[in-house]
């Protein structure tokens, strides 16, 4: 009996990911929305498997319908070609910006480490026996590496949406599913639906004013221009 | 019975008269000229009230609280008197020379408001009950200053108003540093109380060293004391009333009169003595008088010649202080008047020449009596006292300083004195000659630099009376120096004060 | 330490009328905002009617805890504790927020008025209520769920407000700072998460209860300082706080660099001192952090061109000395008057930062709108034709510049006092060497003002009252310095 739930879990898991390394580096702007719906829906299912029903459906209708909606409603703005085309990160970083930018992923990789190690001492020992907790620092370590090289803010978007995620399964993870846990897991989940829905409108406005190549983050480039 | 309205009304009637100005429009002329008189006159009144108070025995004292442990205290003693006497007269002088010199410019609304904020800072400073209060008003002088200082708004005058700030702001930060140490020492000390710091010396001999040396050091740069005096000559290009004001009254006189309350009422003179500073202030203070003359003698025009010798002149008043004995405060405390009244009249003099005659430079003033008899007569007098000729009022100070240094047993001062008189001689006395015997344009030689025909007088009414008036009171001051409030007798009563408690 | 913050039982229950005055405080200014969207008001008068209720509640509130000592109220909503604290501390917080926000509204109609900035306007209003609402929800409270949800809720106010000027270069900034916000909020999160899952307690108070130093509490007392740092913008992390400032409105620029980052750095404290109460290393950390920013925020001050920019720069500089507080008030053997004095300069200089901010960046919105111009260089020769602007301008940095008799100098003397007790001379130094940086990118501006060579421009006038309430104020602000007392006796009433 046992197994088959580690069965379960595992392929959850697993799905989880690898749909969200699909979502990171997928340079297809509209792919990568897709799979985030997936990867929300991915969360909803794990959520009903971690025994938290609320929180499933709170995943489902904010994470998948509401943030994944958002995400569609940006790529409206796109004229088609744009959103067709893969996107290419044109100009490179700053060498000194991209070090810091790394620098400062690798810091909070550690810090998540550390509190595993020291929340969760049996993850030491035995790192199949929570496949969800690992995948979700997978996930929060690659989501936040992606968030901090990326340059197009619709997939900077993207991967703040996906830390979130990997952070609310680190949270159940660590605190369990008690009522406080899942109070701040569904104030996580609106802020990021608003946070995006946010930035969505953000990235509309800046499209129509500017066009697509505005959504290159400049403010790198400005900095290697002075 | 305490009047503690006294104090607060004093200042309050520049505040106000600060904020109404602002308040006028810019076209408020007449207005703007009767609020100024009317609170300069008004405050005059005060201050008379308060001299009469304070000779009953009275110290009105008005105080509230700022923070746990420090409090905002205004006491009009004596020594506060003294100065708040000393400012609220020389202000209305300059105030009515200022209407005058600025007949027609730009911008005499703030002119006039920085002008009144920076009265009612000077007037703060004398009336400060703890140096708290006085550190507040300390730093308004310098950020009221600064708009007179660069009036004119040409590169020349911003230059020098970044040089004041440099110095003045640098100085505020000693200073603030030196007033924190002492009272993370001492919490709340007020300047009356009488004790001094004394008790602390056995334990805190360096501290206390260091914490005066941070608060002369601070209050040296506003007296101009060399090395510190670089801003003084550069805040020149102001304009005259405001050179009149910095240099007779505000920002120079605020600095001297810092370290004689530092001297006096924080630290006591015999604790001075004992720490062994009063020495070093003493070598300090002659230093910059000599040095001062000498650069004065160097210099052509007027009003950096004037500069320098309030370079010189103020340290007298440090000088004073740093001999330790009855005589050489008496002279440091009544060269504090006498100094602002004749330093006044000389700027006045200079300005009317420049505003009348165009004359910037010492060797455009030939024969200059002739046209201007009255402004030159002023001078004359404000120059010679400067000297220290009988019977105008330097030669009092001088007398007593001199007269304190034997007692104190300090040779090298009378020295230093007599060098001083020598040299005030070499750079006042040929500017004498020229005015009265050589020949000029008056004389149908050749013409003035620019002159204009301001009054029906020699030169605008405005600006001749002040320098006449303030030459009078020069004169006055000297010949009827044994009279009751004269300021000599203040100072005296000042002194008493603090030798016989 | 954590009694300051009102972390303990209250003696009295609140009255009746105390759960009215406090859902006004927390509603009203939201139903305001709607009310605003809805009208859109032109006038000053409608918002001044506004914003009375509001403040009446606030004070209300105060007067209370006078009356009453420290109110708590606790509900159980969905299995989870909500629970609010109403302390001196949060008193003076409210205070300050609903003052400084009344200002920034009645300055807004005229603002909207010369600038005609569109329908997007009308969005100002409800996120200014919302912003408002969320900040008293911030002071108010005690577990760290309402934390989190008050303050990702302000987070996201404010970058709304800040985005309305509809600029490129405002989107873009703003987006930037919506994504590092984001990042921080889920630091935070992170935190808390290893708090909940080891401690197992929610409540500020319980948790100020069981937890002990170690490992978690050092890890997750990182991760959420990191968090909060980096919305508070403290150094090193405050690269996005300029351009933001740049490109948005003055009243909300005003709110922002008044109130928002505030918030920030009253919940790191709070949070670090239930965590790590006589911690040695972080708070010094934080310190030498402080020193370079007053160093570092004056340099870029100095050398900026543009108004805002140098009002904004201010900003870093000026969180640097409230860094510097940091070991006095957590630190480990402090005696207790250096604590003491840390403590009430700390806060002095909070409230007076966030008068003086607020009137500075209206008093530099009046002058770029009247000149036309953002640069300094713009600014020639206004010392003749805006010359209350300036004065505004000037009584503001004179509060920054910690020069009497302004509230940043009392704070200053009180955080001197402190540190010389305490020992610290470099941080001595460096508070001393910030006055001075402070004058120098401050009087800057006024050369440039003062310059009268300059060619004359056509002005644009301002509407009546924006230049009013900006003196209001820059004037409390030296009002609150010399009389300090008054409010700090708040703060000084809870325990201790």
């Amino acid at each position: 009996m046992i197994a088959s739930f580690d069965v379960i879990q595992s392929g959850l898991a697993l799905g989880l990911v690898v749909v969200a390394f699909a979502c990171l580096f997928d340079r297809h702007l509209l792919r990568a929305s897709a799979l985030f719906v997936l990867f929300a829906l991915l969360m909803s299912v794990s959520w009903w498997y971690l025994s938290a029903p609320w929180l499933a459906l709170t995943e489902l209708v904010l994470g998948m319908v509401l943030t994944g909606g958002s995400f569609f409603y940006a790529l409206r703005a796109f004229p088609s070609a744009a959103m067709a085309a893969p996107h290419v990160d044109g100009s490179q970083h700053v060498l000194s910006h991209r070090l810091t930018r790394g620098l400062l992923a690798l810091a909070w990789c550690a810090m998540i480490g550390v509190a595993i190690h020291y929340v969760m001492p049996e993850m030491a020992y035995s790192f199949a026996g929570h496949p969800l907790i690992l995948a979700s620092i997978v996930i929060a370590a690659t989501a936040m590496g992606a968030f901090a090289l990326h340059r197009h803010l619709l997939r900077r978007l993207l991967a703040f949406n996906i830390l979130g995620s990997g952070v609310f399964i680190l949270l159940a993870g660590m605190a369990g599913t008690v009522s406080g846990a899942q109070a701040l897991i569904s104030v996580g989940l609106t802020i990021a639906w608003l946070g995006t829905l946010l930035g969505v409108m953000l990235i509309r406005h800046l499209v129509i004013l500017e066009g697509v190549s505005a959504l290159e983050d400049e403010n790198d480039a400005a900095g290697q221009a002075q | 019975m305490n009047a503690a309205w006294l104090p607060l009304t004093t200042l309050a009637t520049s505040l106000l008269a600060a904020a109404v100005i602002f308040l006028l429009p810019e076209e408020a002329r007449r207005l703007r000229t009767s609020i100024n008189l009317l609170a300069a006159v008004s405050k005059i009144i005060l201050v008379a009230l308060m001299v009469v108070r304070v000779s009953q025995g009275y110290e009105d004292t008005f105080s509230f609280q700022i923070v746990g442990g420090v409090e905002f205290v205004l006491r009009a003693d004596a020594l506060g008197v003294m100065f708040a006497g000393l400012s609220s007269l020389l202000w209305l002088c300059t105030t009515i020379y200022a209407i005058g010199y600025l007949e027609g410019a730009a911008n005499r609304k703030r002119f006039f408001g920085f002008f009144s904020l920076c009265v009612a800072s000077t007037l703060g400073i004398a009336l400060a009950g703890n140096l708290f209060t006085f550190l507040i008003f300390y730093e308004m002088l310098t950020l009221s200053t600064y708009p007179l200082v660069v009036h004119s708004g040409t590169a020349k005058a911003l230059a020098a108003g970044r040089v004041y700030l440099r110095y003045t702001l640098t100085a505020g930060v000693v200073l603030l540093l030196g007033v924190v140490l002492l009272y993370s020492l001492t919490n709340d000390y007020s300047f009356a109380s009488e004790e001094g710091l004394s008790p602390y010396l056995n334990d805190h001999r360096g501290l206390l060293t260091l914490i005066f040396v941070l608060l002369v050091g601070g209050l040296a740069v506003k007296a101009a004391m060399v090395p510190l005096h670089g801003w003084l000559p550069r805040a020149m290009v102001a304009p005259a009333p405001v050179s009149a004001l910095l240099h007779a009254v505000a920002v120079v006189k605020a600095g001297a009169f810092g370290i004689l309350r530092v001297i006096y009422d924080l630290y006591g003179i015999e604790l001075s003595v004992q720490l062994g500073v009063t020495t070093w202030l003493a070598v300090a203070a002659s230093i910059t008088i000599i040095y001062g003359s000498l650069r004065a003698i160097a210099q052509q025009e007027l009003k950096p010649r004037l500069a320098f010798s309030t370079i010189s002149q103020v340290s007298y008043v440090v000088l004073g202080v740093s001999l330790f004995g009855p005589f050489g405060t008496i002279g440091a405390l009544a060269h504090l008047l006498h100094q602002g009244f004749m330093k006044v009249t000389l700027f006045f003099c200079a300005g009317n020449y420049a505003e009348e005659l165009g004359i910037h430079r010492i060797d455009e003033m030939d024969g200059a009596g002739k046209r201007m008899p009255l402004t030159s007569l002023a001078f004359t007098v404000g120059a010679l006292g400067m000297i220290g000729l009988p019977p105008i009022a330097g030669f009092i100070t001088k007398w007593y300083l001199g007269v304190g240094a034997i007692q104190a047993e300090m040779y090298w001062v009378v020295a230093v004195l007599v060098a001083s008189s020598t040299l005030n001689a070499v750079y006042f006395l040929p500017i004498v000659h020229r005015l009265w015997f050589r020949e000029g344009p008056a004389h149908g030689k050749g013409a003035w630099p620019k002159e204009q025909r301001l009054g029906r007088l020699e030169t605008h009414g405005w600006l001749l009376w002040p320098a006449v008036f303030t030459a009078l009171v020069s004169i006055g001051a000297g010949l009827l120096a044994g009279l009751p409030f004269s300021p000599l007798d203040w100072a005296t009563r000042v002194a008493v004060g603090e030798y016989l408690p | 330490m954590i009694e300051r913050f009102g972390l303990h039982e209250s003696t009295f229950d609140p009255l009746w009328y105390t759960h009215w005055a406090l859902a006004a405080t927390l509603v009203l200014p939201i139903l305001a905002g709607l009310l605003g969207a809805r009208c859109a008001p032109r006038r000053l008068f409608p918002v001044a009617l506004a914003c009375l209720p509001i403040l009446l509640a606030g004070a209300l509130l105060v007067f209370d805890y006078q009356q009453a000592g420290l109110l708590r109220w606790q509900w159980q909503v969905a299995g989870v504790e909500i629970s609010l604290r109403f302390n001196g501390l949060s008193g003076l917080m409210l205070m300050i927020t609903q003052w400084v926000g009344a200002a920034a509204a009645l300055y807004t109609p005229g603002h909207l008025r010369i600038t005609h900035p569109g329908k997007r306007a009308r969005w100002l209003w409800p996120l200014m209520g919302v912003l408002i609402s969320s900040l008293s929800l911030i002071w108010l409270a005690a577990d760290l769920l309402t934390l989190y949800a008050a303050l990702e809720l302000m987070g996201l106010a404010a970058v709304g407000m800040l985005l309305l000027s509809g600029k490129p270069a405002a989107l873009k900034a703003g987006i930037r700072y919506l994504l590092l916000a984001l990042v921080g909020s889920l630091a935070y999160l992170l935190g808390v998460a290893l708090l909940l899952g080891y401690w197992g307690a929610l409540g500020l108070q319980a948790l100020a209860e069981v937890v002990e130093p170690g490992p978690v509490t050092w890890v997750a007392a990182a991760l959420i300082g990191a968090g909060l740092a980096l919305k508070a913008a403290l150094f090193p992390l405050h690269g996005w706080l300029t351009p933001v400032h740049e490109n948005a409105w003055t009243p909300v620029s005003a709110l922002h660099a008044a109130l928002v980052i505030k918030a920030s750095l009253f919940i790191l404290l709070m949070l670090w001192s239930i965590l790590l109460p006589g911690t040695l290393l972080a708070p010094r950390f934080v310190a030498w952090l402080g020193m370079l920013a007053i160093v570092w925020g004056g340099l870029i001050a100095w050398r900026a061109d543009s108004l805002k920019t140098l009002v904004a720069s201010s900003t870093v500089g000026q969180l640097g000395y409230l860094m510097v507080a940091f070991p006095l008030l957590l630190g480990p053997s402090i005696t207790p008057l250096a604590e003491a004095l840390a403590w009430e300069g700390f806060w002095l200089h909070l409230m007076g930062h966030s008068l003086a901010k607020a009137a500075m960046f209206m008093a530099a919105g009046n002058l770029i709108i009247a000149t036309g111009e953002s640069s300094l260089r713009g600014l020639s020769g206004t010392s003749r034709r805006l010359p209350l602007s300036l004065l505004i301008f000037g009584i503001a940095a004179v509060t920054l510049m910690g020069l009497p008799p302004s509230a940043g100098f009392t704070a200053k003397w009180l955080l001197l006092q402190a540190l010389v007790i305490s020992q610290q001379w470099v941080a001595v130094a460096a508070l001393l060497a910030g006055t001075l940086l402070t004058a120098a990118y401050v009087f800057r501006v006024f050369r440039y003002s003062f310059d009268e060579t300059a060619p004359r421009h056509q002005y644009q006038p301002l509407a009546p009252g924006m230049d009013i309430i900006a003196l209001c104020l820059a004037l409390a602000a030296f009002a609150l310095g010399l009389l300090a007392h008054l409010p700090l006796a708040l703060i000084q009433g809870g325990g201790v």
